[in-house]
């Protein structure tokens, strides 16, 4: 339940940001990589790294993430198959990921797991269509219900609780 | 807008630090997790470390407390030991490769107790270890081991299945072909037409004893009759031949009915589960258990290594690592001259091999060459340990496409394990003596060698278990030898393996076994006869009859037809005779 509550906590305090749309559809393609991957891989800490330095929505990353990760799950099978298709039965792919390998640090990715690589990829090209999709969802949001949802008592509770200064410290700049 | 959010690198550096800091408290403990959780994956049995120290700086890692459970045995540990400490080489580990230069291994100890069940039920389809087990396991049952069968001095009789007996179809065939020839010779019998016949000779009798001699017609329809009864005795001849040969061909089937319950007495025989009598059987039938528990479990070792230290350099994929998200397939690209993804490169080992002795010996061991990819590594795995009454070495060369396992050791003066005597309520407590295992597989050929010899063999009687006449016996002739000598050995293909077991005491229970069943093996086909001859007899009896009947009425009535056609032409030619004063011809 709290996690619910959480949960729309972020995605009211994300739609009612002062960032604009697409620093919030930047921050939401992000965390869709955190989660539709798995969480504990290297590539996740760089990509959290970037959720925190680019000047993007934090909320909307973490509602990103939050929101993917069942689609993570569920979508589990396919990035196995998409995994086990580049890995394994790509030929033209196998040079270079012998040399990756064979790398230093690359490996600690765990690039050559079938769930890691075929997530990633997945969600790499799923990148930018997202990326867009957000934010024409969150103009469009903006435009038409959002403003009546911003004069709403329960948002102004929301937003009046502590965990939105904390919040406020991410909040994107204009 | 900007495009970077410089105020929040104090927060990252925070935790980035944080995390540091995090590693620094619980590396040690998210390593002693990672390497009891990789160790039960492979070794299919648990592994449990008290204490991993990871000392990067340095490039140590120190184990302490480690104990690896036995994957085939419920409450023993394969070995544990006080303290291992490896050199490990700190740059590979950026490549995800655990290089270690040297590792000492102290007080390494075989076959301790434990006091939970260990071992790790792996499912056969997702982990190596799960599915290596099952194939050992089915490769042991591939062994026909006779059973001795003295425990209750009973011989087992096998199920008589009556559609399985001959007799009984051959009955059922033989009435059918009675009925049969009844009907055809009943059919014959009326189409010789004897009734009108000899009604004819004798209207003609009647009337020749009114002729004349000058009365030609009567004289010649006299002869005519004659003639006509001629004719109908040869066709009586002719059917009498026929029934002669039928009655014949049906006393064969009778005989024939015989042949067949003595046939089904020699199948009913088969049915008798006689204990085997010959010594090499019996060899097998003790000893082939413990043997073939050595070779599976030899086998097991074996084909683990191959499976995690396979030959060549294609690419290959394994279980991935567990984990809430599916674990997937880790795939490894091993490269030449690059590193393999681990190598243990030298191992000093110290253990003990009788722990529970009063005064237990240490032995020396080295281990050289332990990789992932042997092909990488370019040198075959070695293992050597020597010390005075032991002798342990064992290669495993994986470099080449055919791999090549061989392993051996003979180890005196330790202290062997109790056997328990299949079927039989006898124990065997070898003491302390020599045992000795041989092991090559080059390929799937593989060939073994188990024995032991003991000396000063205890034995022992299972006081619970019923007791026999054939116990009895065999355990007056096995209490008396203090010697074992057990010599087994496996050769062939995986697919086709040969087991043959030879031990000193299979000559004695052979001759006692031959004394002893020689009574109860009669009895019991005695048993069996019986049950043919219940079985049989039912069907048999009433063909039997049935043919004897028939034989005597088809026999009969020919006789008695033949007898009125003779005194029908006695008479005709008499009372010609008379008239005529000639003889007919």
């Amino acid at each position: 339940m709290l996690t619910l509550v959480k949960l729309l906590q972020s995605l009211v305090k994300a739609l009612h940001s002062e960032g604009t749309p697409g620093q919030l559809a930047a921050g939401l393609a992000l965390g869709s990589i955190l989660g539709l991957t798995p969480l504990l891989s290297l590539h996740n800490a760089v990509v959290f790294a970037l959720i925190v330095m680019l000047n993007v929505s934090f909320a909307g990353a973490m509602l990103g993430w939050a929101l993917f990760v069942p689609v993570g799950f569920l979508l589990d099978p396919l990035f196995d198959h998409i995994g086990h298709q580049l890995l394994m039965h790509t030929p033209a792919l196998t040079p270079l990921w012998t040399a990756m390998y064979n790398m230093p640090v690359v490996p600690l990715t765990n690039f050559n797991n079938t769930v890691t690589l075929g997530s990633l990829v997945t969600s790499l090209v799923l990148f930018l269509p997202f990326f867009y999709l957000f934010r024409w969802a969150v103009t469009r949001y903006r435009a038409t219900i959002g403003e009546r949802v911003r004069q709403s008592k329960w948002y102004r509770t929301v937003t009046a609780s502590k965990l939105y200064n904390i919040y406020r410290l991410f909040r994107p700049e204009a | 807008m900007r495009i970077f959010r410089w105020r929040a690198i104090g927060p990252l550096l925070v935790f980035t630090l944080l995390a540091g800091v995090l590693w620094v408290l619980l590396a040690d403990r998210i390593a002693r997790r990672a390497a009891e959780e990789i160790g039960t994956a492979i070794v299919g049995a648990k592994v449990e470390i008290q204490k991993l120290h990871i000392d990067l700086t340095n490039g140590d890692v120190t184990v302490r407390g480690l104990t690896v459970a036995s994957p085939h045995e419920a409450l023993k540990n394969l070995f544990q030991a006080d303290e291992l400490t490896a050199d490990v080489a700190v740059l590979p580990l950026l490549e995800k490769k655990v290089v270690i230069d040297r590792l000492a291994a102290n007080g390494l100890r075989f076959g301790t107790p434990r006091a939970t069940d260990g071992r790790v039920p792996g499912d056969p389809n997702a982990s190596v270890s799960g599915r290596v087990m099952g194939e050992a396991r089915d490769w042991a049952q591939r062994f026909q081991v006779p059973a001795l069968q003295l425990a209750t001095g009973k011989i087992d009789v096998g199920t008589l299945d009556p559609r399985r007996l001959s007799a009984i179809p051959a009955a059922g065939a033989l009435s059918a072909r009675a009925d049969s020839s009844r009907r055809a010779w009943q059919t014959g019998l009326d189409s010789l037409r004897l009734a009108a016949t000899i009604d004819s000779a004798t209207a003609t009798l009647t009337r020749l004893r009114g002729a004349r001699a000058t009365d030609l017609a009567a004289l010649s329809d006299a002869r005519r009759a004659i003639e006509q009864l001629k004719q109908a005795r040869g066709r009586v001849t002719a059917l009498e031949r026929g029934v002669t040969g039928g009655l014949a061909a049906l006393r064969a089937g009778v005989a024939g009915l015989d042949s067949a319950k003595q046939r089904d007495y020699a199948f009913a025989r088969g049915l008798l589960k006689l204990p085997t009598l010959d010594a090499p059987e019996i060899g097998l039938a003790l000893f082939a258990p413990s043997a073939v528990a050595q070779f599976q479990r030899a086998l097991y070792w074996t084909q683990l290594a191959r499976a995690h230290m396979p030959p060549g350099l294609l690419p290959r994929a394994e279980q991935g690592p567990p984990r809430a998200r599916r674990s997937g397939s880790t795939v490894r690209f091993p490269r030449e001259h690059a590193l393999p993804g681990f190598l243990l490169r030298t191992a000093e080992l110290s253990f003990q091999l009788d722990p529970t002795a009063p005064q237990p010996k240490r032995y020396a061991g080295r281990l050289t060459g332990l990789t992932s990819d042997p092909s990488l590594y370019g040198r075959p795995t070695l293992f050597e340990a020597s010390a005075p009454a032991v002798t342990a070495g064992a290669m495993l060369d994986h470099v080449h496409a055919t791999a090549r396992d061989t392993a051996g050791a003979t180890v005196q003066g330790v202290r062997l394990p109790l056997i328990q005597l299949p079927s039989l309520p006898i124990g065997l407590d070898p003491g302390q003596g020599t045992a000795q295992l041989g092991f090559a597989l080059r390929g799937d050929t593989i060939r073994a060698r188990w024995a032991i010899r003991s000396t000063h063999v205890q034995w022992s009687r299972d006081s619970a278990a019923q007791r026999s006449t054939g116990a009895d016996l065999l355990w007056r002739t096995l209490s008396g030898i203090s010697d074992l000598q057990v010599d087994a050995g496996v050769t062939g293909t995986l697919s086709q393996p040969r087991l043959s077991v030879r031990s000193n005491l299979d000559a004695a229970i052979a001759a006692r076994l031959r004394t002893m069943l020689g009574e109860e093996a009669a009895a019991a086909e005695r048993r069996l006869r019986a049950e043919v001859d219940r079985q049989v007899d039912p069907a048999i009896a009433p063909v039997r009859a049935r043919v004897t009947a028939l034989q005597t009425e088809i026999t009969g009535r020919l006789a008695q037809q033949r007898a009125r056609l003779d005194q029908a032409q006695k008479d005709l030619e008499s009372r010609l005779r008379e008239l005529t004063r000639i003889r007919l011809p």
